[in-house]
């Protein structure tokens, strides 16, 4: 630890300069650093489009061969670990590999070996020792119903660990849906009163890598950015770098030109889903789902869920566990009403009729008799 | 309040309450209309009342709008035949064979069909936006038309424009995102569809009333009808 920069420790943990230099081209990459219109576009810092021959990886390279560590505080809440697991699992050697597992990482509860009360002081140490400087990142919705006891670590509430924990932080990542939004844990009637990382801290600024599980490569180039540039990503509305949310899984998926010949599959293993036919009829998500699936993918770039052949369940948007059935279409209304709240409303609407019919009759029928008055003739 | 939110109670409550109100707005105008009675015979008829009524659907959906230039309508105002059919063949097509509205009826129903290619819906959508803007036009410029028009007139073609064009622009990704748009849509068809049981637009249900009436009186022979 101490003060060494991200090159020097690279070089203690046996990295050559050659591969330093290729992970700094990766990093690059993955940020689609590599051409300037993006970069514009993006909204990053405007001194990096003004370089006049820019060599982004050079820069990269200056930036991790100057700049100290990025240590990386990880807390666990109410998840399932799914966004460790795709980092962990993710291709090797990559950025991934690079920032999880030689730049950063200092505690985190499902990787790490120590466990108990060394643990806690641990993390503690390393809040002390990092304060302001440390990156928190948190996995999983924080529950806050009858006092937040439905999620604790060690005797305290996720809510009392992360307020503690964000106080020194100098950046704080929410990946997944469930730290970005609640996810399923907030699905309704969400019993444990979940809820999203925003609404808990609201006086930083949290960047949303939200997903289920959320896109490695998005998750480690966000934290790239920060260590590169010493500041956020742009964010959108929902607080998710422009980055990798800035089009939806429609705008960049290979089935799109089904999508506008009207060719869909209807089963799951019907002739259009042979063909690789556009997955929309099955309930996709993709045109309000706003990720970087379609061009990262998963796997080193294998696949995604729509090009294996399942609709996108929109697992980056808020609330996509409540959003229609998976396998509703997605121009489909939320919730449909029952035959009963239909008929209830039809027979309301038929007494009223009937109440007017009959009120409008009796006032003709008076208007008769007073009209066909005893004396006179009727018309 | 972001614009997935936005979406979700468009989407989610309000369109279940604009549905509601629709079936029940509905169901009172039927009432209303039904308890209207029917005209009593007062002499003996020597025609038919149900081929009279059979008669006038023929003439009205299978004859006439393939030989329209010998009625008045048309002679008198082309317009109105010519980009009212088409509003109503496009607008039919649009609903009912869109992919993306099939599968809401099919959320609705339990049931589903097979639709047209986007391309051809996309085609039709646009005509009959041309349509009506066409009927706009000929309502503010033909004489006649123009004395015929109130208030609820451009009322009416405003909350039944507005759906078609935002359904228009959210098929294409036009200047907004897909959610604003999505919302934008689903908001005027809540509006139009709360708004329906109680203007003309209805008439997509009581204008079969009216013609079997028309087409009942049409088949009497009798003294006075």
């Amino acid at each position: 630890m101490g003060e060494e920069s991200i090159y020097e420790h690279l070089t203690k943990q046996g990295v050559s300069r050659r591969d330093f230099l290729t992970y700094c081209g990766v990093i690059a990459g993955g940020l689609g650093l590599n051409h300037l219109a993006p970069v514009g576009a993006s909204g990053l810092p405007a001194r990096l489009a003004e370089v006049p021959t820019p060599d982004l990886t050079a820069m990269v390279s200056r930036a991790l061969q100057t700049k100290p560590r990025l240590p990386v505080i990880w807390l666990e809440f109410q998840d399932c670990a799914g966004c460790t697991e795709a980092l962990t699992r993710s291709q090797s050697p990559t950025l991934v590999d690079l920032v999880l597992n030689k730049i950063s990482i200092d505690y985190h509860e499902t990787l790490f070996a120590a466990a108990g009360f060394q643990a806690e002081q641990n993390r503690d140490a390393v809040m002390e020792q990092y304060n302001g400087q440390y990156v928190l990142v948190v996995e999983g919705s924080i529950p806050v119903a009858d006092g937040g006891i439905y999620c604790t670590v060690g005797g305290r509430t996720a809510v009392d660990i992360v307020e503690q924990a964000a106080a020194g932080a100098a950046a704080i990542i929410a990946t997944g849906n469930c730290a970005a939004y609640g996810g399923i844990p907030k699905a309704k009637p969400n019993p444990t009163g979940a809820k999203g990382l925003t609404e808990i801290i609201t006086d930083k600024p949290v960047v949303n890598i939200p997903g289920c599980p959320a896109i490695p490569e998005s998750f480690t180039g966000t934290l790239a950015h920060f260590l590169i540039f010493g500041e956020l990503p742009e964010l959108d509305d929902l607080g998710r770098p422009k980055a990798f949310y800035g089009t939806t899984i429609h705008d960049r998926c290979l089935r799109r030109p089904f999508y506008e010949a009207g060719k869909f599959a209807k089963s799951f293993d019907d002739e259009g889903a042979r063909h690789g036919w556009c997955l929309y009829k099955l309930g996709c998500k993709g045109p309000t789902t706003y990720n970087a699936c379609a061009t990262i993918k998963w796997d080193g770039g294998l696949s995604f869920p729509i090009q294996s052949g399942h609709p996108c369940l929109g697992c980056s948007q808020p609330d996509f566990w409540d959003g229609g059935g998976f396998y509703q279409g997605q121009s489909a209304p939320l919730d449909r009403p029952g035959v009963t709240m239909v008929g209830t409303a039809a027979v309301v609407g038929a007494a009223a009729g009937a109440g007017f019919a009959v009120a409008n009759r009796s006032a003709k029928k008076r208007l008769e008799t007073i009209e066909v008055a005893p004396g006179e003739e009727s018309s | 309040m972001t614009w997935t939110d936005t979406l979700e109670f468009l989407r989610g409550p309000l369109f279940r309450i604009a549905f509601l109100v629709f079936i029940a707005g509905l169901a009172y105008r039927l009432i209303r209309v039904v308890t209207l009675g029917w005209p009593k015979d007062k002499v003996l008829s020597a025609g038919s009342k149900a081929k009279g009524v059979a008669t006038t659907y023929v003439k009205a959906i299978g004859i006439f709008p393939f030989i329209p230039w010998v009625k008045k309508t048309f002679n008198g105002n082309a317009v109105t035949f010519l980009a009212g059919g088409m509003f109503h063949v496009g607008l039919i097509s649009v609903i009912l064979l869109g992919t993306a509205h099939m599968l809401a009826w099919k959320s609705l129903l339990g049931f589903g069909w097979p639709t047209l290619s986007l391309p051809i819906i996309d085609w039709l959508a646009a005509a009959t936006i041309a349509a009506m803007v066409a009927l706009l036009v000929n309502r503010l410029t033909h004489p006649v038309v123009r004395k015929l028009s109130g208030p609820a007139e451009f009322l009416n073609w405003t909350l039944v424009f507005l759906p078609m064009v935002t359904g228009y622009m959210m098929t294409h990704h036009m200047f907004f995102r897909y959610e604003t748009l999505f919302s934008l849509h689903m908001l005027t068809v809540d509006v139009m569809l709360i708004w329906i049981p109680f203007s003309r637009l209805s008439h997509f249900v009581f204008y079969f009333f009216s013609r079997t009436i028309h087409g009942a009186q049409f088949g009497k022979r009798a003294v006075t009808p």
